[in-house]
């Protein structure tokens, strides 16, 4: 039989560079990765059996435990998905405090995110100081709702709690020290040399490869997909007039770039909210009923899909959950680590698409 | 090359960096007034109506007991997983956690619930769990049950008396009873 590969090596599941465990293959000749697979499995929750027959009170709290990262979007679909089924409306000052949660948590994602890779490059100087501006993010998102990460805010028909002038004024500082924080890392990043070598023209991913392998979230935006970001659907973000960031590189420089230019826009997003927050009540009352839907939001690493059907009193009958993840590995792994100068260039490749094993295994 | 050198340096030599370097000082570890920690008693009578094992969305988490000088309600560390719903669905302001009480009397929000029991006769063994377990009417009037073996089955006398404690459901052996609790959000409008 004709040798076609040198070495398989595999990477994973337990790899320092790894936030989760995954496998990947790599098929080489010499320090040159022609062809990568992926191997999942090591996290398998069941969490989707658990929600069954479980009232929206409980589902919300395992819902958020999905993932650990961007734990307030799979709240906030979950919740505006038994809205639509029930019919019931969210007072818009809820529907703003909604987005500023959802942002903050956006923006916690995507530093870490960041800190993931830059960890990954060995560049433990700018990991470190992007964990730091993390703890004052996570420390508005505590200010608000009481909890850093599994924050249970939403609920249907509005949200917990209100927020005070204090906090608003409290989470306008702690977003003024952000922003002049990652205004600085940005730069540090975008005009580091060695960076820069290990960044660009690495892992790049053309427009229609992104289009062919649905590659969704910052991972498509950094290839020119602008329509991915299901934002520009959502209500709330059209009356805000919401506008994606997007990049044409489609290297593993783009993907962090749109990551640390979307958590400034989630800053002035924020901004927005709590500067444009009408007066009024932040519930509404409103039971769940019975029926079906397929609701989706905009996830930190993309498109976040809930099918629900509920009977009469409100209680889960059948769900599923698609994360954003899966598209973003499938398309990596095809398109982005193929024919890679080295080994290493894998797992920084693999982790600038911002890959969450927990979601996509559930 | 020289750029980013010089951002380098730039970054190096802040004097805010260079304080730090010095004068590195970790924060006092203090738990901030806003953090929902485990509900703590406030001290003020629990009724015995249930509302906070009704809303409890983890199980085994909370359990309201009957001790020498009235009930209280109890938590679970290793079950609770510090959500507060438990204080803002108590009517009488028994447990507090972090700033949700305050919370909840500044923008007079609250739950309103309605319950559904429903009996699975093909599952149900008539072992009689449901019927023993309900704390609903146990003082004396045999009337005020909400459930009673009867004609060789659980029968549901008054649906109306039912907390939704999910008591019953949890005592269960087979899991044949089920009470559907239908939850909202509610707000009173500000007087």
């Amino acid at each position: 039989m004709k040798k076609t590969v040198d070495v398989s090596i595999p990477i994973g599941p337990m790899h320092p560079c790894w936030k989760e465990p995954i496998r990947l293959k790599c098929e080489t000749i010499g320090e040159r990765v022609l062809r990568t697979e992926v191997e999942l499995g090591y996290m398998k929750k069941g969490i989707e059996r658990i929600m069954r027959g479980r009232p929206w009170q409980e589902v919300m709290f395992l819902a958020e435990r999905i993932c650990g990262i961007c734990s307030v979007i799979h709240n906030m679909v979950f919740i505006e998905a038994m809205e639509g089924i029930s019919g019931i409306a969210v007072p818009p000052r809820a529907a703003y405090l909604r987005v500023v949660v959802n942002e903050l948590d956006r923006m916690e994602s995507h530093i870490l995110a960041n800190f993931s890779y830059c960890y990954t490059i060995e560049h433990e100087t700018l990991a470190m100081y992007l964990l730091n501006v993390r703890e004052i993010v996570l420390d508005q998102l505590e200010r608000i709702t009481g909890s850093r990460i599994n924050t249970a805010y939403m609920i249907p028909g509005g949200v917990r709690f209100d927020i005070t002038e204090e906090d608003a004024a409290a989470l306008l500082a702690g977003l003024a020290r952000v922003e002049e924080d990652v205004e600085r890392y940005t730069r540090m990043f975008a005009t580091s040399y060695l960076i820069a070598l290990r960044s660009r023209g690495v892992g790049t991913m053309t427009r229609e490869k992104a289009i062919e392998a649905h590659a969704v979230g910052p991972t498509g935006r950094a290839s020119n997909v602008p329509e991915c970001d299901l934002r520009l659907q959502h209500p709330t973000y059209q009356k805000l007039g919401f506008t994606p960031v997007c990049r044409t590189e489609g290297d593993n420089f783009a993907r962090n770039m749109v990551r640390f230019d979307e958590v400034m826009q989630s800053i002035s997003l924020i901004r927005q909210c709590i500067g444009q927050l009408p007066e009024g009540p932040i519930r509404g009352g409103g039971a769940c009923t019975a029926g079906e839907i397929t609701y989706q939001g905009e996830a930190p690493r993309g498109e976040l899909t809930y099918y629900i059907k509920s009977d009469e009193y409100g209680r889960i009958i059948d769900i599923t959950v698609r994360t954003p993840s899966i598209m973003n590995i499938e398309a990596c792994t095809h398109h982005m680590i193929n024919d890679v100068t080295s080994v290493a260039d894998v797992t920084s490749t693999f982790i600038s698409s911002d890959p969450c094993v927990a979601c996509t295994e559930r | 090359m020289s750029e980013s050198i010089i951002w380098y340096l730039r970054e190096f030599l802040r004097t805010e960096w260079i304080r730090k370097f010095l004068l590195a000082k970790t924060d006092p570890l203090v738990t901030p007034p806003y953090f929902k920690d485990y509900p703590t008693l406030t001290g003020k009578e629990c009724t015995a109506c249930y509302q906070c094992m009704m809303i409890c969305p983890a199980p085994g988490a909370i359990a309201v007991l009957r001790h020498d000088d009235g009930w209280r309600p109890e938590i679970y560390p290793g079950h609770c997983i510090r959500c507060g719903l438990c204080v803002e669905a108590c009517p009488e302001d028994v447990l507090q956690s972090g700033r949700v009480l305050e919370a909840q009397h500044r923008d007079r929000t609250g739950f309103r619930a309605t319950f559904h029991l429903s009996i699975d006769r093909e599952i149900c063994m008539r072992c009689g769990n449901c019927c023993i377990s309900c704390p609903v009417g146990r003082e004396g009037e045999p009337d005020g049950a909400v459930l009673k073996i009867e004609k060789g089955g659980v029968q549901i006398l008054n649906s109306d008396l039912c907390t939704g404690c999910k008591t019953c459901e949890v005592n269960c052996p087979n899991r044949g009873i089920r009470v559907a609790r239908v939850v909202e959000g509610v707000q009173e409008a500000a007087a």
